[in-house]
C-alpha cells in the first residue's frame, strides 16, 4: 500500500511537471529577469539616462519606473552573412552595456522566412524583426507589425535626418510600418583583378549584348565562366530587365507583360550561356546553397572551369564578398546589364527593422531602432554593411571610418545609380515565391538544356499567370 | 472521506490512468490535437499568418491537377522500390555473416549499426554533399583509380536519386539486427539434420534460413517501406529536390508548399493523401503476405 501511494505520487509530480512544461515560457522568462537583475537594476539607475536619447525621455514620463527598470530580455531576429552577425550581435552587445536591465536574445538564421512565419502564425514573433521590402505587406495585412508613426511623432525615433522618399517604402495606409536600415542597389560584382589581368575593361550601364560579349571574352582569355543563377538578387533581374523594357513583372491580378515573347531575353541569356559554353555547370547550384557569399563561385572553386567572373547581389553585400575572396582578389561592381538603365535602375531599401505587435516592450524596440538609426557608435560598428545609413548625420560622420570597399559602394550609389535612376515598383504580391519558384524551376531546366527559352517563357507566362488568377 | 479517496485512488484502474497520464497529455498534445487540426486543414485553405478559411475539397482537386504532386511521388515510389529491396538484401547478407559467434562480433555489429543511428541526422545528409560533389571524396578516389572524367553526382539527374538510395541502403543496421535476432532463434538441430541428409549451404539457406525469416523479411519490409515513403532529411539537405526535380520527395514537395509558399492547407491536404497511399501500400504487403510468409506450418 504504501508503495503504491509513493508511486502515485511521483506519477502526480510528472503529470504536473509536464503540464508546466507547456506554459513554461512565461516563467522562464521571470526566471532569466531574475538572475539579471542583481547586477542590472542597480547600476541601471542613472547611468544610461544621459547617453540615451529621447527614448529614455518618454520612458522617464512613465513614472518612477525609470528608477528601478525591470529587467527584460528583448529578442532580436536577422539574417545575412557571417560578416553581418558579427557586426549585429556587438551592437547588442554595445547597447546592452548602455542599458544593463536589457538582455538580448539575438538570433539569425539561413532559413529565416520559414522560421518567422512559424513564429507569426504561433504569435511568438521577436521584439525587433528584420524585414524586406517585398514580404512587408503580408505582415502589415495581418497586422503583424506595430505602427510606428506614434513613435516617429513622440521622438523615440528620430528621422529628421532621413529623407522622405526613404521612409515612405515603409508606409502602408496610414502607418509606418518599418524603418529602413539603409539604402542598396542592385550591383553586378565582377572580379576586377581577373578581368585587368586580361584587359577586359567594364564600363557601367552596359546592355544585354555587351554582357554577353564580355562573358565570351572572359571565357576565351582565362577559362573563367559566369554564373547567373546564384546570386542573391538573381530574382531581381527579371523585373530588372522587364524595366528596361518599359514593362513590369507585376500587373493586377496577372503577370505585367503582355505576352511570352517579354518575358524570352531573359530565359535567352542562359540558353546562350550554356550553348556556347560560358555558362558554369548547373551542377554547382545543387551543391551550394544559393546566395551565401562564401559559397559563390566567384570566390569559391579550384579552377577556372568552376568559377565565375560575376555574380548578381546587392550593393551592401560588396563587403562580405570582399571579406570571402581570397587574398589579392579585387571585386568591384556595376550595373546589372539593361537596355535602359535609367528606367530599370532603383534605389532600394536594403532591409528594416521592424517591432512586431508580439512584443511586450515595444517602447524599448523601438528604442533600439532608433539606436541603430541614429547612433554614430552604432553606426561605426555596422559601417554600412546593411546599406547605406539613412540618416545623413550618420552616413558622413561614418565615412572616414569606412574601408575603401565601403567607400566604393557609396560611390556607386551616389555617382552611377541615384543620377540615373527611376522609383521603386510596389512589393511583390503574396504569391510570388511561388512564382519565383517556378522561374527557378524554368531556368534550371534551361540551363540544363531540357527547354529553350522560347518554352520555358511560355511555361513562365501561363504558369505564373494562373497562380496569380487563384 | 480521505480514506475513501485514497482508496479509489489507489484502485487498480484508477492508479493505472494515473500512472499513464503523463503519456497520454502527451500523446493528445502533441499528437491528437495536431492531427485533428492538420486534417481540418486539409479542407481549409490557410496561408499560415491568415486565420484558415474553409474551403472543401479543393485542395484535392489541386492535388489532382498539381504536377509536381505526381512528379515527387513517382520519385519518392521509385526511391521506395529500390532502396528497400537492396537495404534488406545487404542486412541480411551481413547478419548472416555475424551468424558465428566470434569475440570481436559485438564489436563489428556495433560498427555496422552505427549508421543507423547516425545516418537520418543532419550532419551524415552534409557529409554525403560533401562526399558526392564535383571535388568531393568519391570522384577524388576515382580519380586515384584513373578515371578521367568528372562526374557531378548530385548535378546529374541520372545519378543524384541513386546518391540518396545509397545512403539509405548505408543505414542497413537495424533490418540487420533484427534479421540477426531472428536468425539466432532457427534451431540448430534443423541444420545438422539437413547435413546429415546431404545437403549443401546453398540448399539449406534457400529451404531451411530462408523460409523461417519471412515473417522477419515481412516486418522488415513493411517498417522500412513506411519509413521510405516518409524520408525527408536526407534529400532536404542533400539536393532538395534539385536538379530538375528528379529527386523531389513527396515530404519535401509537401514542406515547400506549406513553409516557402505559405500553403498550409495544401500541405495538410499532401500529407493524408501520404497516409492513405502509405496505407494502401501496406495492405497490399498484407494481402500477399499468404503467398509467401511462413507462418509456422500449421
Amino acid at each position: 500500500m504504501k508503495k503504491k501511494s509513493v508511486a502515485l505520487m511521483l506519477s502526480l509530480m510528472m503529470t504536473a511537471g509536464l503540464l508546466a512544461g507547456c506554459g513554461n515560457d512565461a516563467g522562464k522568462d521571470t526566471g532569466n529577469a531574475g538572475a539579471d537583475a542583481g547586477g542590472g537594476a542597480a547600476t541601471d539607475a542613472g547611468a544610461p539616462a544621459d547617453t540615451q536619447e529621447p527614448a529614455d525621455a518618454a520612458d522617464a514620463g512613465d513614472a518612477d519606473a525609470d528608477a528601478e527598470k525591470e529587467p527584460i530580455t528583448l529578442s532580436v531576429f536577422w539574417w545575412g552573412s557571417q560578416l553581418r552577425n558579427e557586426r549585429t550581435q556587438k551592437i547588442l552587445d554595445m547597447y546592452a552595456e548602455d542599458h544593463p536591465y536589457i538582455t538580448f536574445d539575438g538570433q539569425f538564421s539561413d532559413d529565416y522566412w520559414t522560421r518567422l512565419t512559424t513564429l507569426a502564425a504561433g504569435h511568438t514573433m521577436p521584439d525587433v524583426v528584420q524585414m524586406v521590402y517585398i514580404y512587408m505587406p503580408q505582415y502589415v495585412e495581418k497586422g503583424m507589425l506595430v505602427d510606428l508613426t506614434p513613435y516617429i511623432e513622440d521622438g523615440t525615433i528620430d528621422v529628421s535626418n532621413v529623407q522622405e522618399s526613404i521612409l515612405e517604402t515603409a508606409h502602408f495606409g496610414d502607418g509606418i510600418y518599418a524603418i529602413c536600415n539603409g539604402v542598396n542597389v542592385s550591383a553586378l560584382f565582377y572580379n576586377k583583378t581577373l578581368l585587368d589581368e586580361a584587359g577586359i575593361e567594364i564600363h557601367d550601364y552596359m546592355t544585354i549584348e555587351e554582357f554577353k560579349d564580355i562573358c565570351r571574352e572572359v571565357h576565351e582569355k582565362t577559362g573563367y565562366k559566369t554564373s547567373l543563377s546564384y546570386g542573391a538578387l538573381t530574382n531581381d533581374f527579371l523585373p530588372y530587365l522587364l524595366r528596361g523594357e518599359g514593362k513590369h513583372l507585376w500587373g493586377d491580378g496577372a503577370l505585367g507583360v503582355d505576352s511570352a515573347e517579354d518575358l524570352v531575353p531573359f530565359f535567352q541569356l542562359y540558353e546562350d550561356g550554356i550553348k556556347e559554353g560560358w555558362h558554369i555547370d548547373p551542377s554547382i547550384y545543387v551543391e551550394r546553397n544559393r546566395g551565401q557569399v562564401e559559397e559563390d563561385p566567384m570566390v569559391y572553386g579550384s579552377s577556372p572551369e568552376n568559377m565565375s567572373w560575376c555574380g548578381f547581389y546587392a550593393s551592401n553585400q560588396l563587403v562580405a564578398m570582399q571579406s570571402a575572396a581570397p587574398e589579392g582578389m579585387d571585386i568591384a561592381l556595376t550595373t546589372f546589364p539593361t537596355s535602359d538603365a535609367k528606367a530599370s535602375l532603383w534605389l532600394n531599401p536594403s532591409q528594416f527593422f521592424c517591432v512586431s505587435t508580439d512584443s511586450e516592450h515595444p517602447d524599448e524596440a523601438a528604442a533600439l531602432i532608433n539606436y541603430i538609426t541614429n547612433s554614430v557608435e552604432c553606426n561605426n560598428v555596422l559601417l554600412g554593411e546593411r546599406g547605406v545609413p539613412i540618416s545623413s548625420v550618420v552616413a558622413e560622420a561614418i565615412a572616414e571610418n569606412q574601408s575603401p570597399d565601403d567607400q566604393e559602394v557609396i560611390a556607386y550609389i551616389n555617382n552611377v545609380v541615384a543620377p540615373n535612376c527611376s522609383p521603386i515598383d510596389p512589393p511583390n504580391p503574396p504569391s510570388s515565391s511561388e512564382i519565383f519558384g517556378v522561374l527557378d524551376g524554368l531556368t534550371e531546366k534551361v540551363i540544363y538544356g531540357e527547354l529553350t527559352a522560347q518554352e520555358a517563357a511560355e511555361q513562365f507566362f501561363e504558369q505564373a499567370n494562373a497562380i496569380l488568377a487563384e | 472521506m480521505m480514506k475513501k479517496i485514497k482508496s479509489w485512488l489507489c484502485k487498480e484502474s484508477v492508479s493505472g490512468v494515473i500512472f499513464s497520464l503523463p503519456f497520454l497529455i502527451g500523446l493528445l498534445l502533441f499528437l491528437i490535437v495536431p492531427l485533428g487540426m492538420s486534417l481540418y486543414y486539409a479542407f481549409c485553405e490557410y496561408s499560415i499568418l491568415s486565420p484558415a478559411e474553409f474551403i472543401g475539397l479543393k485542395n484535392f482537386d489541386t492535388m489532382f491537377h498539381d504536377e509536381m504532386f505526381f512528379k515527387s511521388l513517382g520519385v519518392t515510389v521509385f526511391y521506395t522500390v529500390v532502396s528497400v529491396p537492396l537495404k534488406l538484401t545487404f542486412a541480411l547478407c551481413v547478419a548472416l555473416l555475424f551468424q558465428k559467434t566470434t569475440r570481436a562480433a559485438g564489436i563489428y555489429r556495433a560498427v555496422y549499426y552505427l549508421p543507423s543511428i547516425i545516418g537520418g541526422s543532419v550532419a551524415v545528409a552534409v557529409l554525403w554533399k560533401r562526399m558526392f560533389a564535383v571535388e568531393g571524396t568519391i570522384n577524388q578516389i576515382l580519380h586515384s583509380f584513373g578515371v578521367q572524367n568528372t562526374i557531378a553526382w548530385l548535378g546529374d539527374t541520372r545519378t543524384a536519386i541513386w546518391t540518396l538510395i545509397l545512403l539509405s541502403v548505408w543505414q542497413f543496421g537495424s533490418s540487420m539486427l533484427i534479421f540477426l535476432s531472428a536468425l539466432k532463434q532457427i534451431p540448430a538441430s534443423y541444420y545438422e539434420a539437413s547435413t546429415v541428409d546431404g545437403a549443401g549451404k546453398a540448399n539449406q539457406f534457400f529451404r531451411i534460413t530462408l523460409p523461417l525469416l519471412t515473417p522477419t523479411i515481412f516486418f522488415n519490409l513493411v517498417m522500412q517501406m513506411i519509413s521510405g515513403l516518409l524520408a525527408y532529411t536526407q534529400c532536404y539537405i542533400i539536393t532538395n529536390g534539385k536538379p530538375m526535380n528528379s529527386t523531389l520527395f513527396y515530404m519535401v514537395h509537401m514542406y515547400n508548399q506549406t513553409f516557402i509558399y505559405y500553403k498550409a492547407g495544401y500541405g495538410a491536404a499532401l500529407a493524408w493523401m501520404l497516409i492513405l497511399i502509405t496505407g494502401v501500400f501496406t495492405a497490399v504487403l498484407f494481402l500477399t503476405k499468404k503467398k509467401w510468409v511462413y507462418d509456422g506450418g500449421d
